[in-house]
């Protein structure tokens, strides 16, 4: 058990002047489950990362555990005292298997050999994982990575847990079960657990304490406050007012037969029939990790999928790589993973070469800068934008291209508002003037309503096109 | 065998096959390593892989210093012997130690820090993510016009970007595990270092001393 206690404590960033976290002090009290919430990019997993020291904290008293400044604490103790688990299943371990990881963290915190086995077998047991004990990590679907990852901190019996964004991409069901063992870890064994994430939904009755980072500043809301601010807070509602049914009149651009998409055993979507309309824009939605975008790696043939897939009747894996890159195009949700070069106008610059060079002028694209706010960081080296201006040089690099077919993996996440009016009228005017086909994935959802005609649904592994609900 | 003393034996060997030019022990080096690969069930087509790809730059290396220069029989024969003395080693070493079982080993027989131990091992489980980066890369390419190929440096910018990614991932990954450079650790499974591998490992090597004096000519 332990109190966590943070007191004025300021981090900023190398190479920035203005401070994440600006003399943020808070609590977060033994054996409750705290909600740690804010915006985007406001510093929730910085905060995070410098309570589990992985990040050097900047001064030696500023978070302390039940009184003990963490600096105090002996790196091979630290672990028994808190622990993190990450947003990206995946990057969190070191072994090839389960079992291995396991010994692994076990043998770290020095538990003598004969009681490892012991250890892991319960850890897997109380997560209800015995199953995976010798499945290959890296074959684990995301949900059973981070239950994996739950069960390690659960063998390492660690006072403090830190999520950082844990269900990012995991489905409901997964993180359900997620959820319940957190609370008997909370109520049975008094661990204290904070979880970051910037939206409340689905966690009113599952958490004890909301925390809210705004401005560097850190409030702890009482039990009270934090169930008005719940019964305050409604979900973000997707608002679609001209969507259609799909009409005959329409030309079909992609065609899946017997489509379905597996990932390591798990069926994503069951075979089916899936049509994609050309010069239109399609909003698909779904939960998270129900294989949205599994389906767009698919379809630019960087997947493995059951079936067939047909571009303008051709089966895409009989058109030569080169050319069907050029008609159907991905904007990958990481925008880190489309850049080519160093600087932002080297990046632009390609695209200018090979993509749509008529339409996109060099004043245009000058405009286009102005309007995402981007102006005269031409010289600026890609990787050390905000995320967010990465994620508008990635966009315009992709429409430049203006492939036929251009389909966009979460193309506004981690933009603020005006940035987001910026690319909803950009999408707009782009698709329109060039007659382009959008599809996208997207869990923002307000403004998608001016540019959306038609909306896919991935729900129970079956895609169906909707329509306007009343 | 135990792996770490398994490695040893199989780098003297190589060292030494490198600096003395005796075919007949290359050739009782290359049907041990043969058997012993056999004997562990390596599959016929890894063995024939093992077999045409060394065989290929043998005959390269042999047929060009046939045409040039004035090698006599018997070097060429060591050299194209020796070049699967490597492969058949290496193969044998390879395809009958696990990873995990030699980093172990040389934690706990070779007493190499831990950190080098689970970093050559964390490596090694990287392979399959390079793969996938390398192949999103291209086809991130290829949506701009760009072909990347093999050999462009490009390619190799960007899969080392993310490598330093990923090599910071996996250093808070074990950190986050309670990992502790340079701290002691418990083994869950305790590799054997027997007095029948130090046997093996001191005849093996006095075997091929003996051929390798009475080899010389």
């Amino acid at each position: 058990m332990a109190t966590v206690t943070i007191q004025s404590l300021t981090y900023t960033y190398p190479k920035q002047s203005r401070p994440v976290l600006d003399h943020l002090s808070g609590t977060f009290p033994t054996g409750k489950f705290s909600l740690l919430t804010g915006v985007s990019g406001g510093g929730k997993s910085t905060l995070l990362k410098l309570i589990a020291g992985l990040l050097p904290n900047p001064d030696d008293t500023t978070v302390t555990f039940d009184g003990q400044p963490l600096n105090a604490i002996t790196p091979t103790d630290r672990a028994k005292t808190v622990v993190m688990l990450f947003q990206e299943p995946s990057t969190q371990f070191t072994m090839d298997t389960v079992e291995n990881e396991l010994r692994f963290a076990l043998e770290n915190q020095q538990v003598p050999a004969g009681e490892i086995a012991d250890r892991s077998d319960a850890a897997l047991a109380f997560i209800g994982i015995t199953d995976l004990k010798f499945r290959k990590l890296m074959q684990l679907s995301g949900g059973e990575q981070q239950k994996v990852a739950l069960a390690i901190i659960v063998a390492m019996n660690s006072d403090v847990i830190l999520l950082d964004e844990p269900f990012a991409s995991i489905d409901p069901p997964t993180r359900l079960v997620l959820l319940e063992k957190l609370v008997a870890l909370c109520n049975e064994r008094g661990k204290t657990i904070v979880l970051a994430d910037h939206d409340l939904s689905g966690y009113q009755q599952w958490v004890d304490h909301l925390a809210v980072l705004a401005d560097g500043h850190l409030t702890l809301l009482s039990v009270d406050e934090t169930r008005a601010r719940f019964a305050a807070f409604t979900p973000q509602r997707l608002q679609l007012t001209h969507v259609q049914l799909p009409s005959d009149q329409l030309t079909v651009c992609l065609q899946g037969t017997a489509l379905g998409l597996a990932h390591s055993n798990r069926q994503l979507i069951a075979p089916q029939s899936l049509s994609f309309y050309a010069h239109k824009t399609t909003l698909i939605t779904g939960p998270n990790g129900s294989g949205k975008s599994t389906l767009f790696r698919a379809l630019v043939r960087l997947g493995h999928y059951q079936g067939h897939i047909a571009y303008r009747d051709t089966d895409i894996k009989k058109i030569r790589k080169r050319r069907y890159a050029r008609q159907v195009g991905l904007m990958f949700q990481a925008a880190a993973a489309q850049f080519l070069n160093v600087t932002v106008a080297e990046e632009l610059a390609l695209s200018q070469k090979y993509g749509n060079s008529t339409y996109f002028t060099p004043e245009r694209v000058h405009a286009l800068l102005d309007q995402l706010n981007l102006a005269g960081r031409d010289e600026q080296v890609l990787y050390s934008l905000s995320s967010g201006q990465q994620k508008k040089i990635q966009l315009l690099c992709m429409l430049i291209m203006a492939p036929e077919v251009l389909l966009l993996d979460e193309p506004l996440k981690g933009l603020d508002y005006a940035s987001i009016q910026a690319v909803m009228a950009i999408l707009k005017t782009v698709q329109h003037d060039l007659d382009l086909t959008l599809i996208l994935i997207s869990h923002q959802l307000s403004g998608l309503d001016a540019l959306v005609d038609l909306h896919l649904q991935l729900e129970d592994h079956q895609l169906t096109y909707q329509e306007v609900r009343a | 065998m135990n792996p770490s003393l398994k490695l040893t034996l199989l780098i003297l060997i190589a060292l030494e096959v490198s600096f003395i030019q005796v075919w007949s022990v290359n050739v009782a080096l290359i049907v041990v390593s043969l058997l012993l690969m056999l004997f562990n069930h390596v599959s016929w087509r890894r063995l024939l892989w093992l077999t045409l790809v060394p065989l290929f730059f043998a005959s390269a290396l042999v047929w060009s210093l046939m045409l040039r220069g004035d090698a006599s029989t018997h070097f060429l024969i060591v050299i194209f012997t020796r070049m699967f003395v490597y492969v058949y080693m290496g193969g044998w070493f390879t395809l009958t130690t696990k990873p995990l079982w030699l980093t172990r080993s040389l934690e706990q027989n070779a007493k190499l820090p831990s950190k080098f131990a689970y970093g050559f091992l964390a490596a090694f489980n990287l392979m399959p993510k390079i793969q996938a980066e390398v192949a999103t890369v291209r086809a991130a390419a290829l949506m701009r016009g760009e072909v990347l190929h093999v050999w462009s440096p490009r390619l190799y910018f960007k899969v080392i970007l993310a490598a330093m990614n990923w090599s910071d991932q996996l250093a808070a990954a074990m950190t986050s595990h309670g990992f502790v450079e340079g701290a002691p650790r418990t083994h869950a499974l305790t590799v054997p270092l027997l007095a029948r591998d130090w046997w093996i490992f001191g005849i093996s090597l006095l075997l091929v001393q003996v051929g390798l004096f009475v080899g010389l000519p």
